[in-house]
């Protein structure tokens, strides 16, 4: 049986005729427990490479718990478990014998609250990249100068590599986390809520690189900015109460969604 | 449809709705006023129409400043967002409607002291009951979001169209019998024109309430039936 087909209902499947899109992943009746607790409730779902999909939804639908069933950061955690398939490139990344370390050396995150490591920004960039691969002084010295373009903060700290990365504001610290990221040569990248903590000016500068970087990766983005997820992103996924209730072209999404839930939801006019 | 969590949204909303049927209100009554003007041969009420439209222009402004503000503020979506666009779009296609019956009016000031000969008149008449039918089923089309009615109205458009035809060909007949007969039939053809121009307007606003409750445009092409564009005045 193809699994795929069987939540056709609910998914906008018209997207996937458009030429020039490839699932990257494909998430095939996904079901999430914590504990005895269902958070995801058959979950299927494209992931189209190099493109931006936008999971909205209430607090509490599932989308933050989705985005990290995808790099398996729930493994950290006794009691949770997920059931169904999710294939990346076609392997099922949720199989017990999938190389976690390597999974997210592929698949890079970055979350609602900045996260650098008490160390020099330097080596918040070097330290991930030397996890993964054996580089020169030199070769480390270039990625870490790329990955802070890539992210649009060279310019701001080229002169300060050696102070450390807490001493930056909010909006850099973000940045310097994208810049981490993008170090390790990720395939996707899962941005939990990244604009959250952030002022409007440090919010447009990381959606002017969400841009800049969806022409060389599959980028995820968990908002609740509406406006956000209808600026950023191709594709949108709302959820409520652990269940997809739709997805498709952002566009439509936001001017002519099919069912009243995200009607409701998007317009301010839930529950 | 459920209330918006900010219920002063939800009040803006009523407000610009209740604006609409206002100045829908207003703009029928000028239309219909416009033609009284006209047909009982009535400066007084001519000029008294001409005065009113600025009624409608001032709405017209209002529900722009409104619309814009929501926009700003409220960052719409979805229906929402269908509706102030729709809104918008409604109420410049009103102020159009209260421009051509104003101008209905001063040509009745013009004509005050002619004699209208009756059959053409009639005509008329029929003619701007029906577009002011017309613009009254759009408007409660509006209000009730009704999409089959606003597509009534804009299928319905093709008889106003023939009428202005007939009226067209029988105010050359006019003004061939008699050329005495051009200058008051110049104002009546122009006052057919407008009476057409408001039908074509009434269609706009039909096609933007389908927008508004399905999210789709109409693409069919509309049945028009004004050929007078292309036909050619010969004296025979």
């Amino acid at each position: 049986m193809n699994v795929a087909m069987v939540n056709v209902p609910q998914v906008d499947r018209v997207a996937s005729d458009k030429v020039g899109l490839r699932e990257r992943i494909s998430i095939r009746k996904l079901d999430f427990y914590y504990g005895e607790g269902q958070a995801l409730k058959a979950i299927s779902l494209p992931l189209y490479d190099r493109k931006v999909t936008a999971f909205i939804g209430p607090s509490g639908c599932g989308k933050s718990t989705l985005l990290r069933v995808l790099n398996r950061m729930y493994d950290l955690y006794p009691n949770q478990r997920a059931e169904g398939e999710v294939l990346f490139d076609g392997a099922n990344i949720l199989a017990p014998k999938q190389d976690l370390n390597l999974l997210r050396s592929r698949i890079g995150m970055v979350f609602q609250k900045p996260t650098p490591f008490p160390m020099t920004i330097y080596d918040n960039i070097a330290f991930g990249i030397r996890l993964y691969e054996r580089l020169s002084k030199s070769d480390v010295d270039g990625r870490v100068e790329e990955s802070l373009k890539r992210a649009g903060l060279w310019n701001e700290v080229k002169d300060k590599l050696q102070a450390n990365g807490l001493s930056l504001s909010g909006g850099q610290q973000q940045r310097l986390c994208i810049a981490r990221t993008v170090a390790v040569r990720p395939e996707v990248i899962l941005l939990d809520e990244p604009c959250s903590a952030l002022d409007p000016i440090s919010t447009a500068k990381i959606e002017e690189l969400i841009e800049e970087l969806k022409a060389d990766y599959t980028i995820v983005i968990v908002t609740h900015n509406m406006q956000q997820a209808a600026r950023v992103s191709e594709f949108t996924a709302f959820m409520y109460l652990g269940e997809l209730i739709e997805f498709g072209d952002t566009q439509k999404i936001f001017t002519t969604p099919n069912d009243s839930r995200t009607q409701d939801y998007i317009t301010g006019r839930f529950g | 449809m459920n209330e918006h969590t900010v219920k002063s949204f939800d009040q803006e909303l009523q407000l610009l709705d209740k604006k609409v049927a206002q100045m829908g209100g207003l703009a029928e009554r000028l239309l219909a006023h416009a033609f009284d003007a006209l047909e009982r041969r009535d400066p007084k009420l001519a000029e008294n129409t001409v005065a009113s439209d600025r009624a409608v222009d001032q709405l017209e402004r209002e529900l722009q400043e409104q619309t814009i503000l929501m926009i700003a503020r409220r960052q719409p979506m979805a229906n929402d967002l269908r509706h102030i666009m729709t809104v918008l779009k409604i109420a410049g296609d009103l102020e159009r409607i209260g421009d051509l019956a104003k101008n209905i009016a001063k040509r009745a000031l013009a004509v005050s002291g002619e004699s209208h000969p009756k059959p053409l008149m009639t005509g008329l008449k029929h003619m701007v009951e029906l577009a002011l039918h017309q613009l009254k089923d759009v408007l409660d089309a509006y209000a009730e979001l009704d999409a089959d009615k606003a597509l009534g109205v804009w299928r319905q458009d093709e008889r106003i169209d023939a009428m202005y035809n007939s009226i067209f060909r029988e105010l050359l007949t006019y003004m061939m019998e008699d050329p005495r007969n051009i200058g008051l039939c110049t104002h009546l053809l122009f006052g057919a024109k407008n009476i057409e121009r408001v039908g074509d307007h009434t269609t706009n606003i039909a096609e933007n309430v389908y927008y508004l409750v399905h999210g789709t445009t109409l693409t069919d092409d509309r049945p028009k039936g004004d050929d007078t564009s292309s036909t050619l005045i010969r004296k025979e």
